[in-house]
């Protein structure tokens, strides 16, 4: 696993976007990888029937 | 011993728990750091703290996967090995692991993807706050297997059904069985302290070869200052929790200290071989009166031994007895090791100390060896009982035949053998590359759009001017 998966943080001074694009960010990023959970739960549930 | 169903089932859920246990206890102490790396670098904006962020996070984010692809192991052994217990308590454990997947999973795997995939797009002020509910997830997940498992220990709160199953009444006294509490803050503390273990060595390790890299010193201190506050700490609750035994787990501290008669003024063994089918101590060495200070806070306090239990209601004396003294063993070099480097700190530069750097490596796993000894003692302490008092492990075990558990005994063992040894050997080898301001190069902007790789990443795209 190379640092460029994992986002580094904004450089120093970079301007921050609007707050709803960052908010609606979150709330995608949390919810994706709460789907993604959720879809592989059901796959090893469904595999083990 | 016959190699049966019950004992090869024990066999299996004992070393799938011995893997599994590893990885919790790893990313619990590894989130809350993370949470206080991030939290220092927008307070300080030192860039050693981020760099650090993003070296841990990596390893964060593999020990969170093994951990889960562990752990669903344990969940399905409930259904396959121990399919009786399952039937007889699911009503009352049942709720308490579901509230440990849909409260604490569920908030880990959520912000995680933030963590590892929106510093830049959330922004940080959003992205410490995801830091922060992976880190109380990881928590959350210890409060609801401990309250599971403390239940076990001593459980409360429920009625026996004519059909044998058990039915809570009281979720409160489930939840918060007597042990609990001490337990959960032993678990948790043991998880800090086990993973300050892993940083002060991965620190150490850099600074034998570099011992001017800024992040490993940072870390290094970070990681002194746990074992210098945390490890003596972890020995007075240790302690509490020990002391909680007298009352409602006697014949497992009696396995603890090796106490086969019931005597006021019991010694301290420091080193004995217990015997069980003679019922006494071999090559015993020990302290007079101590044994009921330690256990019970009075060196005149009256102990019962194990003779006072029937036979068939002793666990096993030799494990518990010496997984107890591995636990504090280590636990007392640890306790050591913080008080060696809050001197070496307090006089300046403890990098500089080879010798203290060499301990701190050899000590790395030291906290992983020390959990997984607490659970030895917890869970064959408890023998012969799943629930204790309520349930046996030999009326739990589910009717599959001994060959049928070997060979997925088999397959466990050659499964993770393959798995564990490569995630273990490529965290291994990440932590050996270390948070040198070379691994944070990457997140460096492109001067004039070269990488800062390139041999002319820093010259300037129209050469100057000849005078």
């Amino acid at each position: 696993m190379r640092s460029f998966i994992i986002e580094p943080p904004p450089e120093p001074g970079a301007p921050a976007g609007p707050l709803w694009i960052r908010l609606a960010w979150f709330a995608a990023l949390a919810l994706g990888s709460a789907a993604a959970t959720a879809a592989l739960a059901y796959l090893l549930k469904a595999l083990l029937r | 011993m016959d190699f049966d169903a019950l004992v090869l089932s024990r066999l299996q859920f004992a070393f799938t728990l011995a893997f599994h246990i590893i990885f919790p206890a790893f990313t619990i102490g590894l989130a809350s750091f993370l949470m206080v790396l991030e939290g220092l670098w927008l307070a300080t904006k030192n860039a050693a703290f981020r760099n650090l962020y993003l070296f841990w996070i990596k390893i964060f984010a593999l020990s969170f996967g093994m951990g889960v692809v562990s752990g669903v192991v344990m969940s399905y052994q409930f259904g396959t090995n121990w399919s009786v217990f399952s039937n007889v308590a699911a009503p009352v454990i049942g709720p308490l692991l579901a509230f440990e997947v849909l409260t604490a999973f569920f908030l880990e795997a959520s912000f995680l993807g933030v963590m590892l995939f929106g510093w830049r797009k959330v922004g940080p002020g959003l992205h410490f706050a995801a830091t922060l509910l992976v880190a109380l997830g990881t928590l959350t997940s210890a409060f609801w297997i401990i309250s599971a498992n403390s239940w076990m220990q001593h459980p409360t709160g429920y009625v026996r059904l004519p059909s044998g199953a058990l039915r809570a009444t009281d979720w409160m006294a489930v939840i918060f069985s007597p042990t609990f509490p001490y337990r959960f803050v032993h678990m948790v503390l043991a998880a800090y302290l086990s993973t300050a273990l892993v940083v002060g060595a991965a620190s150490a390790w850099r600074l034998l070869r570099d011992p001017e890299e800024e992040e490993s010193c940072l870390a290094l201190k970070m990681a002194i200052g746990m074992f210098a506050i945390v490890a003596p700490l972890q020995l007075v609750v240790g302690d509490l929790s020990g002391k909680q035994l007298l009352s409602v787990q006697p014949a497992k501290l009696a396995a603890i200290e090796a106490f086969w008669e019931s005597r006021s003024e019991q010694p301290f063994h420091i080193a004995a071989w217990p015997d069980r089918a003679q019922e006494t101590n071999h090559l015993s060495i020990e302290a007079p009166e101590l044994g009921s200070w330690i256990a019970a806070g009075n060196a005149h306090a009256f102990i019962r031994g194990l003779k006072a239990f029937p036979r068939e209601d002793r666990p096993p004396v030799f494990i518990v007895f010496w997984a107890f003294r591995i636990m504090v063993g280590l636990g007392l070099l640890m306790i050591g090791l913080g008080f060696w480097g809050a001197y070496l700190a307090s006089r300046g530069a403890p990098e500089r100390h080879r010798l203290f750097l060499r301990a701190c490596v050899l000590m790395g796993p030291a906290g992983f060896v020390s959990v997984i000894a607490g659970w030895v003692v917890a869970e064959v302490g408890r023998q012969p009982y799943t629930i204790y008092g309520v349930l046996r492990t030999a009326q739990s075990v589910s009717p599959v035949s001994a060959g049928q558990v070997s060979i997925s005994l088999l397959a466990f063992m050659v499964t993770y053998a393959i798995i564990f040894c490569v995630g273990g050997l490529y965290i291994l080898r990440l932590i050996a590359e270390g948070a040198h301001p070379t691994a944070a190069a990457d997140t460096e902007p492109l001067r004039h759009g070269r990488p800062p790789g390139y041999a002319l990443a820093a010259a300037p795209d129209e050469p100057e001017p000849v005078p």
